[in-house]
């Protein structure tokens, strides 16, 4: 009797875009200001690289040719412009992964498990799997367009300035490397499943809101300092006499010795006599520094967004398991 | 042989390491019966609906629903939480829409849109608007709207004045009449359900105390008056108190009763106040043979 009131399930791929839009719906507040967040950033990116960046190569250019007895005439306003700009801009794009993790952990997920509509989501024609499906999926999207975009933008203008603006950032300047790229990317994704998790985990909004921009910061702490070590670096040997050389991320430095080992350096150059004779004593033959040329922003870059897209697996697998084993439900 | 709509065994949850919220719960409950869970705050009433439901996963023992796992039901069953959670931003209208898209081929608009017109509410308005009432009421279009084959309400008169209550306790059980939808409602105001409710579940300390259809637990009571030298034995007392000369006790006749006890049938409140009120009480549970031969 009762049996004739089932209904067959939907297909899975008409169930989606339902969810989606009802994620979409409810969170129309965040898209809005998310998504004008992105495109004023962005905006202001393209101006930099554009317009900005012209103006002050422009005014380096004016400013290297001066001749030192005579006035000299450059657009120094150009310059200070550019700087003031790549400076927030810079931090507008570092922000998007704290943007991403504290919303997920508050709005996405923690205001629903501390208002238990949870209850009422888990308990539609929906699995709770899908529910977190949906919850992950779309905003993952979305976090991946956004950041993509803005860390897409940043390496272009920071590109477009390189070798043209005397005071543009190098590559390996910490917030230049961490907002280019790809490694923005891999933290708004950690940033996401981080805030999931502490939604589903720790079910108080504010407290997993807190907990998920904490761990993006341990994460942005952690690559930034793993990051000289994520990809082999290049060894560069120079003379006593020169001191050690070689332009890029340092790595680390010192002596060669005698007997082929390295040692740490006592002083730095070979010119004075003091250091000489420092030198000496230890046994030094050559300075060495390890440093990772500019050909390896790459190999560093997709190193770093590797581990970070793990640990965002890892945290969404915790997130299923989670869900799973709150609901007793079994895959699917 | 029908399948039951809830079946219950050896069924416990245990919160934390060692709060048990329900323990070596037994009982099935026959398809299409108003069953009313009783018992006091705190007594795992909520625990073993959300339980039924598939929002908990128990630490130990199996409850199954409609013959299959929780999870594996969660189209043919609705749910109304005791918070009555729903979506603060959408309006009325936005809530009952979403309904329609996340039950997708099991909807039924116009329930829903009924229950949610008896209240007079404007379906423009916005859920944070509402009263608790109100909000009662959205939450059960909610659920009916998904049209259950059972139907787990926590607490859902709590929230409404007398007449609200009156109107939706009827409209439950008029689509429980005309679906034969199973509905499972908590309370712990026993005289709220005792007029509509045929079938009672009594938790009491994260235990089923009693089980059974309302009239074959009446039935197997008797309330006594004694003299206070009497004997209860071999009979299953459930309370029993001396004043003076007298003896007023509930029990379980096991056998004929002397003739010159006072007899009489006890009401459900009282019964079930009984049971409350001691906590040692021998449980009266059937075993499910029992119900099934019964049903």
């Amino acid at each position: 009797m009762t049996a004739a009131l089932t209904t067959p399930a939907a297909p899975a791929a008409a169930r989606v875009p339902r969810q989606w839009r009802w994620l979409a719906r409810l969170h129309r507040p965040a898209l809005i200001c998310g998504g004008t967040l992105v495109l004023l950033t962005a905006a202001a990116l393209v101006w930099l690289g554009g317009p900005l960046t012209d103006a002050s190569a422009a005014a380096w250019k004016a400013y290297n040719a001066c001749a030192w007895d005579k006035v000299c005439r450059y657009d120094q306003d150009a310059i200070l412009l550019y700087k003031e700009v790549y400076t927030w801009t810079t931090a507008a794009v570092l922000a998007v992964p704290f943007l991403v993790a504290a919303w997920a952990g508050g709005a996405l997920i923690g205001r629903e498990t501390e208002s238990g509509t949870t209850r009422l989501a888990w308990t539609q024609g929906v699995s709770p799997t899908r529910w977190l499906a949906s919850r992950l999926a779309l905003p993952a999207l979305l976090a991946v367009a956004g950041s993509g975009l803005l860390s897409g933008l940043h390496r272009w203008a920071w590109t477009a300035a390189d070798g043209r603006v005397d005071t543009a950032k190098s590559w390996h300047s910490s917030a230049t490397f961490l907002a280019g790229g790809t490694v923005p990317v891999g933290l708004a994704l950690a940033g996401l499943a981080a805030g999931v998790l502490a939604g589903l985990l720790l079910r108080r909004a504010m407290a997993a809101l807190a907990t998920a921009a904490a761990a993006v910061g341990v994460l942005w702490a952690g690559v930034h300092a793993a990051l000289p070590y994520l990809w082999p670096s290049v060894t560069r040997v120079s003379s006593l006499r020169e001191g050690p050389v070689g332009s890029g991320m340092h790595v680390g430095e010192g002596v060669l010795t005698a007997g082929g080992g390295r040692a740490t350096a006592p002083c730095f150059t070979g010119r004075l006599p003091d250091c000489r004779e420092d030198l000496a004593d230890v046994g030094a033959t050559a300075f060495y520094r390890d440093v990772h040329p500019a050909a390896h922003y790459w190999p560093l870059q997709l190193v770093a967004t590797g581990i970070l897209l793990a640990v965002a697996a890892l945290l969404a697998y915790a997130a299923f398991r989670v869900v799973r084993g709150t609901t007793g439900t079994a895959r699917g | 042989m029908t399948v039951p709509a809830l079946e219950a065994d050896a069924l416990g949850k245990r919160f934390g390491r060692r709060s048990w919220a329900l323990r070596d719960c037994s009982f099935r409950l026959p398809a299409g019966r108003v069953c009313a869970v009783v018992g006091p705050n705190g007594a795992g009433k909520s625990t073993l609906l959300a339980l039924a439901a598939g929002l908990l996963a128990p630490t130990e023992g199996t409850v199954r629903v409609l013959g299959a796992a929780p999870a594996a039901v969660r189209p043919r069953v609705g749910f109304v939480d005791q918070d009555k959670p729903l979506y603060q931003q959408l309006t009325v209208a936005e809530t009952l829409r979403m309904g329609a898209d996340l039950n997708p081929g099991h909807w039924d608009a116009d329930t829903a849109r009924r229950v949610v017109a008896g209240g007079d509410l404007d379906p423009d308005r916005r859920i944070r608007a509402l009263s608790g009432g109100q909000r009662t009421r959205v939450a059960l279009a909610l659920a009916l709207g998904k049209r259950p084959e059972l139907l787990l309400l926590d607490e859902p008169m709590a929230d409404l004045d007398p007449l609200a209550r009156h109107e939706l306790m009827g409209l439950l059980m008029g689509e429980a009449a005309a679906h034969g939808t199973t509905i499972v409602m908590s309370s712990h105001v026993v005289a709220e359900l005792e007029d509509s409710c045929d079938h009672l579940l009594l938790v009491g300390g994260g235990r089923i105390r009693l089980s059974g259809e309302i009239d074959d637990l009446l039935a197997a009571h008797t309330r006594v008056t004694a003299p206070a030298t009497a004997d209860l034995a071999p009979h299953d007392v459930v309370e029993s108190r001396t004043t003076g000369r007298q003896l007023g006790a509930l029990i379980r006749p096991a056998g004929p009763l002397p003739a010159d006890w006072r007899t009489g049938e006890p009401s459900l409140e009282d019964l079930v106040l009984s049971y409350l009120r001691n906590p040692t009480a021998p449980a009266l549970a059937p075993a499910p043979e029992t119900t099934e031969a019964a049903a």
